[in-house]
Formats: C-alpha cells, sequence, structure tokens
C-alpha cells in the first residue's frame, strides 16, 4: 500500500510519534526514520519539536556575506561524480553538483533535489519527488531526466560505480553469452528493466527487486552526486566541464594543488542566501604537521580532517575550535574464514578472548570514541542493541588456542596501512594483547594503495570502515553471503535472514530485538575484533561561523560564513 | 671531446631504457592493481575487467611496454591514475618548481659555502677554520625532516614572522620559498664547504703557493690569483653531484612544506603506484644524473688542463 492512501504520509509515521511522545525512541531516531518514509527534514524536525534545526546555533547572529574560506584538503581529481572513492572527491564537487539526498550532522537524510519521498509498505516501491525551480548552471532545467539518466550509467557496470552496489537492489545478473577459460557462462551485472521509472517531470519511481530500508541513505552518499544528463555526452569530465545545480561554480582547479569554487551570481540558488564569496581548498599533501603550520600561520581557516594525535595539539592554537562527530566508524581486525588459520572457529575465539576493547580505545584512540563488542553495529546506528563485550580472558584465550590444536602458540600475520597512524597502532596493541596467549603477531605495514588491492583476499588485515546512517547497510555490504565486499568470506544463512527480516522493519524497536540476535551470532563466530568505535574531528577559526563535523565528513558550506 | 659526449649521452639513453623496463616490470605485473586504483577499492571484479579490458592492460606485457616506450620519446608520458591526466600535465610545472626552489638553494649555498671553505683552508688549524668545521659538521649532521620541524618551531610557531607552508596556492610568495631554502642551505651548505676546506688547505701546502708566499706576493693575490682556480676543481665536482643529491633531497623538503615540487610528486606517485607518474619522474632522474655528471666531466676538462679525454 502506498502512502498516498494515508493522506501523503507514511502510515507508520503516527505511531512513529506516539513512540517518540512516550520515551520509546529517542530523536535522533526520530528524525531518521521519519525522514526516511519520505517526511522533509525541516517537517520532522517540527514534529520532534526541536529547537534545534539545523544551523540554529548561529541563529542571533546575522549571517555575514563575503570571504574566501580556505580549506587544507587533499585535492584529487574530480572526473567523474559516480567513480569517486574519496570522501575529498565528494567535498571538491558538492558545493557544484548536489545529491538527492543530503546526510545531515545529525546521521539523518534530509531531501536535498529531492523534496520528499515515500515508499509502499513493502519497501519495494519508492517514488521521490524531485525539487522545481532548481536550474542547472547551464541553464536548463533540473528534473526527472537527470534523476533517470545518472542511475542508467550507475548501474551499467562499464562506468564502474560503486553505487551499482549500493543501488544493487534494482540490478540483477545476466548471462554476456561470452564463456571464461574454464567454459563457465560469464555474468554481468546489469541495471533491471524498468527499475527506474519517470512518472513526471519531477517525479521518479524506483521499482525494488527486494525491500531496502536504506535507500534514501544511499542517495546521500558521495558516488551519488547528481550530474547533468548530457554528462557524457559533454565529455564526461566534471573538471572540465563543470556544470551543476549547487550554488558554487569551479573557477580553478589544479589536481594535487588547488580549487577554487566561487559562489555563482548567474540565478539564485534554491537553498536560499548563500555567504560566502569563495572556497578555496588547498593541498597540503600527507603531512599532518603541514596542516598544523598553515593553521599557525593563518594560511587556512578549516581542515578536512584533524587527526586524534592532533586533537590537543589544535587546542594550543589560539581562535581555532576543533568540531568532533560521534560516528560508525571504526577499524575492523577482521579475519578470512575460508583461509587457515582463520578457518577454526577457536582460533579466533582464542584472538577474541585476548582483547581488551576499553584499552585499544584509550591507547589508540585516546578515549575518544566507544569501545566496539565485535558486530559491527555502532551506537549512533538506530537499530544498536547493546551487547555485553567479550572480556580479556587469558586462560579462555589458551583452552581455545588448545582446542584448536595450537597449544604450544602460533605465529600469524596481520596486513595493515601505514596512515593514519591510528591503524598500524591498533595492531601493535593486538599483538601486545595476543603475546600473553601464545600468539606471536606479525603486522605488516603498507602504503594504503597496496593494502587496498589485497583488502578482500588477505587473510587477516585491518579494514577501516567509514560511516554507515544504519547499521543494517554495513552489515548488508560487509557480512552478508556472497556480496563483493565480504571480505571475511562469510557465509552464514541464518544471519542472512535474520537480516532479510531486519531489513523489512521500520520499526527502530522490532529491528533492535532482532538486531540482538544479529549481533550475537556475529559475535559469537568471531570473524573480526571490532575494538573501537571512533569519534572524528575538524578544526577551523572561531571565525568560520556554521561549520561543523558531518559523520562521513562531508563538507557542507553553503550556509557557512565568516564573522568579521 | 666530442666523441666523449656523444658516447656519454649512448650511455644515458641505454641506462634509462634499462631503468625504465626495471620500473615497468615491477610495477606493472599486477595489472588488477591498477584498476583497483583507478576505481577505486570497492569496484566489483567485472567493473576492473572491463576497465582493463578498455584500456588495453590485456595486451601482452611487451606490446604494452613497446607502446609506452615509442611514445614516451614522442613526448607522452602516459595518463597519471592518480590525477587522470596526462603525466606530462603534472610533471613539468612540478619540475619547474623545484627548479625554482633548487636554483635559490644553489644561489644561496654555493657562494656561502664557497666562502667559508677557502676562508677555513686558507689557515688551517686557525680558529676560524675550527669554527667553521665545527659549524659545518653540527649542521650536516641535522637530518632535514629535523630542521624543518625545528625551523618551523621557531619562525611558524615561535616568532610567527614566517608562512608556515609553502603552497604557493596566491600566486608565488618569496617569502613561502624561505623555510624550504634555508633547509636545504643549512643541510648541503657544510658538506661544500668541508670539500672546499680540504681542498684549499691541500692546495695551501703545494711548493708553488710556497714560492708565491716566499717570493713576497701579497697574501691577497696569492689566494686569489694562485691558490683559488686549483682549489675550486674538486669542490666543481662536488657541486655538480649536489644537482642530483637535490633531486631526492626535496622529497623531505617538499614534503614537509607542502611545496608542490617533483620531490613531492615523486613520493605521491609511489604511495599510489601511479606507474606512468614513477616512470617519466625515474627518467627525468636518471637524466639529470647521467647530464650532471657529463657536465661536470667537461667542465673539469677547463679546469684542469692536465686532464683530456680521449
Amino acid at each position: 500500500m502506498s502512502n498516498k492512501h494515508n493522506g501523503g504520509c507514511h502510515p507508520y509515521i503516527p505511531e512513529l510519534r506516539e513512540q517518540l511522545r512516550c520515551g520509546k525512541i529517542d530523536r535522533r531516531e526520530f528524525l531518521g526514520t521519519a525522514t526516511r518514509l519520505g517526511v522533509s527534514a525541516a517537517a520532522a524536525y517540527a514534529m520532534a519539536g526541536s529547537v534545534f534545526a539545523p544551523g540554529a546555533a548561529f541563529a542571533a547572529e546575522t549571517p555575514r556575506k563575503g570571504g574566501n574560506l580556505r580549506v587544507s584538503m587533499n585535492v584529487k581529481e574530480m572526473t567523474d561524480p559516480a567513480t569517486y572513492d574519496w570522501s575529498e572527491k565528494g567535498n571538491l564537487a558538492r558545493h557544484m553538483t548536489e545529491p538527492l539526498v543530503r546526510i545531515n550532522k545529525d546521521n539523518v537524510a534530509e531531501g536535498y533535489l529531492a523534496e520528499s519521498w515515500n515508499a509502499s509498505e513493502d519497501l519495494k516501491t519508492w517514488t521521490f519527488k524531485l525539487r522545481k525551480g532548481v536550474k542547472w548552471s547551464n541553464g536548463d532545467d533540473f528534473g526527472a531526466d537527470d534523476v533517470v539518466s545518472n542511475f542508467k550509467r550507475w548501474l551499467d557496470p562499464a562506468t564502474g560505480s560503486s553505487n551499482q552496489g549500493r543501488f544493487s537492489a534494482m540490478t540483477e545478473k545476466v548471462d554476456t553469452g561470452k564463456k571464461d577459460k574454464d567454459g563457465k557462462p560469464v555474468m554481468s551485472t546489469v541495471g533491471t528493466e524498468g527499475a527506474v521509472e519517470k512518472i513526471d517531470d519531477n517525479t521518479v519511481r524506483f521499482h525494488l527487486n527486494r525491500a531496502d530500508l536504506s535507500l534514501p541513505e544511499s542517495m546521500g552518499d558521495y558516488p551519488a552526486l547528481i550530474v547533468h544528463r548530457r554528462f557524457d555526452d559533454e565529455g564526461g569530465d566534471l573538471s572540465k566541464n563543470p556544470v551543476g545545480t549547487g550554488p558554487f561554480a569551479l573557477k580553478e582547479y589544479t589536481v594535487g594543488e588547488k580549487a577554487v569554487l566561487a559562489r555563482r551570481n548567474d540565478a539564485s540558488w534554491w537553498g536560499g542566501d548563500v555567504y560566502l564569496d569563495k572556497i578555496t581548498y588547498i593541498d597540503h599533501g600527507d603531512d599532518p604537521s603541514a596542516q598544523l603550520a598553515a593553521f599557525a600561520s593563518g594560511q587556512i581557516d578549516a581542515n578536512f580532517r584533524t587527526n586524534i594525535e592532533q586533537v590537543d595539539v589544535m587546542k594550543n592554537i589560539p581562535d581555532l575550535v576543533n568540531y568532533e562527530a560521534v560516528t560508525a566508524q571504526c577499524g575492523v581486525a577482521r579475519m578470512k574464514i575460508t583461509e587457515a588459520p582463520f578457518d577454526n572457529k577457536n582460533l579466533r575465539k582464542a584472538i577474541q578472548a585476548c582483547i581488551d576493547q576499553e584499552k585499544i580505545l584509550r591507547i589508540v584512540y585516546l578515549g575518544r570514541g566507544a569501545p566496539g563488542e565485535d558486530h559491527h553495529v555502532a551506537p549512533v546506528h538506530p537499530e544498536y542493541f547493546k551487547l555485553p563485550r567479550i572480556k580479556q580472558d587469558y586462560d579462555l584465550a589458551k583452552k581455545y588456542l588448545a582446542d584448536a590444536g595450537h597449544a604450544g602458540g602460533i605465529k600469524i600475520r596481520i596486513d595493515c596501512v601505514a596512515n593514519p597512524t591510528w591503524e598500524q597502532n591498533a595492531c601493535k596493541a593486538l599483538a601486545e594483547m595476543l603475546k600473553p596467549a601464545g600468539i606471536d603477531l606479525a603486522i605488516n605495514i603498507m602504503p594504503g594503495g597496496t593494502y587496498w588491492d589485497r583488502w578482500l583476499t588477505t587473510p587477516f588485515g585491518m579494514t577501516s570502515w567509514t560511516h554507515r546512517p544504519l547499521g543494517v547497510q554495513v552489515l548488508n555490504l560487509a557480512y552478508r553471503s556472497g556480496v563483493s565486499w565480504n571480505e571475511t568470506s562469510y557465509a552464514n544463512p541464518e544471519f542472512d535472514a535474520l537480516l532479510d527480516e531486519a531489513g523489512t522493519l521500520l520499526d527502530a524497536n522490532g529491528r533492535r530485538k532482532l538486531m540482538e540476535k544479529i549481533e550475537m551470532v556475529l559475535q559469537d563466530d568471531a570473524i573480526m575484533h571490532q575494538s573501537s568505535w571512533r569519534s572524528i574531528f575538524t578544526t577551523a577559526h572561531k571565525r568560520v561561523r556554521g561549520i561543523y563535523c558531518q559523520v562521513a565528513e562531508e563538507h557542507h558550506y553553503n550556509k557557512v560564513w565568516l564573522a568579521g | 671531446m666530442l666523441f666523449f659526449v656523444i658516447r656519454r649521452f649512448g650511455n644515458m639513453a641505454l641506462i634509462m631504457v634499462l631503468v625504465s623496463l626495471a620500473v615497468f616490470l615491477l610495477l606493472e605485473l599486477t595489472p588488477g592493481s591498477v584498476a583497483t586504483k583507478v576505481l577505486g577499492p570497492y569496484s566489483s571484479e567485472e567493473q576492473r575487467r572491463l576497465w582493463l579490458e578498455a584500456h588495453g592492460y590485456m595486451e601482452p606485457l611487451w606490446t604494452r611496454y613497446g607502446s609506452w616506450l615509442v611514445n614516451f620519446v614522442q613526448g607522452e608520458f602516459g595518463q597519471s591514475i592518480r590525477f587522470k591526466v596526462p603525466v606530462s600535465d603534472v610533471l613539468w610545472p612540478r619540475l619547474w618548481n623545484t627548479t625554482i626552489l633548487g636554483f635559490w638553494t644553489f644561489a644561496i649555498m654555493i657562494p656561502v659555502s664557497l666562502t667559508l671553505g677557502v676562508l677555513a683552508g686558507m689557515r688551517e688549524g686557525g680558529l676560524l677554520d675550527r669554527a667553521i668545521s665545527q659549524i659545518s659538521v653540527i649542521t650536516t649532521s641535522i637530518p632535514e625532516f629535523a630542521s624543518a620541524v625545528l625551523f618551523s618551531s621557531i619562525f611558524v610557531f615561535g616568532l610567527k614572522w614566517l608562512p608556515g607552508t609553502s603552497t604557493m596556492s596566491d600566486g608565488f610568495d618569496p617569502l613561502q620559498l624561505l623555510l624550504p631554502v634555508m633547509v636545504l642551505v643549512v643541510y648541503d651548505f657544510g658538506y661544500v664547504t668541508r670539500m672546499t676546506r680540504a681542498s684549499m688547505a691541500e692546495v695551501m701546502t703545494t711548493p708553488y703557493i710556497r714560492t708565491a708566499v716566499l717570493k713576497g706576493l701579497p697574501y691577497r693575490r696569492v689566494i686569489l690569483r694562485h691558490a683559488l682556480r686549483n682549489a675550486l676543481i674538486a669542490p666543481f665536482t662536488i657541486i655538480m653531484l649536489q644537482i642530483n643529491w637535490l633531486l631526492s633531497g626535496v622529497i623531505v623538503v617538499e614534503f614537509a612544506f607542502a611545496y608542490k615540487g617533483f620531490g613531492a610528486l615523486l613520493l605521491e606517485a609511489a604511495l599510489n603506484q601511479d606507474i606512468y607518474v614513477i616512470e617519466a619522474c625515474a627518467m627525468v632522474a636518471v637524466f639529470v644524473a647521467a647530464a650532471t655528471q657529463t657536465l661536470a666531466d667537461i667542465g673539469y676538462t677547463y679546469l684542469n688542463p692536465r686532464i683530456r679525454f680521449k
């Protein structure tokens, strides 16, 4: 049943309000679920009775127009948003090309180029209403054709976009007619015919092969920035043909050095006033101390990321303010359970029993975050269920190790990246904790590029996972049987069935009950050690107003201004 | 002489081919990783395969190397994986930036170190010699990464006199060049000074200098007319070798001050396995090494008439 039979509002909304009123769910949970069901962010905030609308902290101050916001960030290539694989690339493009949905600082999906959306009760049909009156910088009107064209590109395997996985509920496998060297048919993943339907110029309907609770959140991820419908025909390079709907236009761009975005004056932006004249991204390379020196000598106003080691240092520089976001970002020491010796559950349990999560958080991340519970669902996820953590117990670890046939100890190796340093520090702490049980852990530190070549195949690796708004999103991506990012090769029908069921439950409380079982299954199978959830930080000069640290390190500068 | 120069450049071409082959083999033997670099770690197997097919990576290694070599000779260095632009678009501006940095480093370092070296060598064991030698040893012992931090803490965080980074994001700013040049000069001048001092001291003990002094020539004339030319032969070679050193020495300095030069480019390319950028950088480094060596040898014949190349 579509929600148009319910006065344009999803039938679950009244119940959701009641749950909020009774205190069964918190404000963040209400905002997340309500917006997911198509309530606009403004309406959701109003329903929640919140006085804290986004940007309200500076509401008393009149924003000042003008100025150049100088931000330290790697200026990477920005050819095609569909193939972006770093947040920095998304940040360069986001003030020109915009997403349908934006994840705001409260981890809530809010309408952006899509004004609102609604879902059928089985969560297989989603209808998105697009914002009217939005203009491309080339003068064209933005509309459904643009959205359909973007989805067509994303779901085409030749584009090479990670959005194909993100919107896998709109794809299917087809036989290419070719045979591989073993004579087996070569299959290809393509977009399902008719999955994306243009209803009218401002309405698009998505027909999913299976229920997908997180469709709006997926549209808020950085590779889902919407480019013009003729993007490919006009060269397919955003840096050379920067056509967008956003309030800024690309004025200068030298990859690896700097990018300058200037406020568009040719037409008013659909989102109202924009205060900054310019945003200048300056690439200071990968040395965090260069960023610090740039702050100290007044060469920048804000940065992309403040490493954990520098949070306290930044406080010592006058006029700088650190911004924190509590996230679901984490490092996962995951084991490939199809590879020896990690195919032995007792060995995995032995490793698990050696770990003191709180200690690792304290040593590696200076306690800024929350200890993990080895199941990759975070306290900030609306469906999180708090499980008791596995306590450090060396007697138990030795027993598991003996049961695994390694009573005399074992030598193993973990791969990890050199930067950011907290990842290798986590591995070092892990190695120290494993020693007393007789497990000798060697650490293979490598450049990021090398690790990402083998992250899916290495027997034991420390993989950094970014924030995703919903717990089920992460589990679907990383632990469902056979999915492409399943780095542990975990295949558990019981887990998959529970995840299927969770994906159909809008009720966060109901989903949480199911998550208890899901989390327990993962924790018990000990396929990973996920010792902590990390907060992330950015720093800005105090004159920069309206800035915040977004959970996925996205820059939202359209309403930022510089105080005099 | 002409034959010598031709032979030298022939050797250089051969070295460049061998180095390019070695780098190519090392980096290109894993074509899968190239697609991962371009499409990102989250791309699917099928997406990577399609990309490799579309960009000719399924061709045999020798075919790919051959076409790369032919293109390279014609000035097409390939496409940077990381930047997604032709390598030459990135390489030449970065090399020019390093040339500017190198020029100012040498413009300060050479006169300073030659003057100090000559002053120290003139009276071996004297107070001035001991003072200069001690300073030279100390400055040369401090690696660039340490002096970069030290100078930053003094001039950026302490005195607040100088900008902390050298990105030149608002156009060329001589002030931003000061710290990187300072670090390079302080690290390198001691070495050239010591070499000049040793050479000068050796010349000062030769019979012809003794004769000139005993003949009653003014000391100033003895130094400027008789000692200096011979004393500068060894430092000339050392200085030419410093150009080579600079190409690798700037890596640390450019990284520390976010200066967008050749060293930073090479480092970033290596960390990201940006194959064609590494190839081009390696070729530039080999060319500079061989060319400066050849120039040093030619220059040597003019400074030292006793040496002739056959």
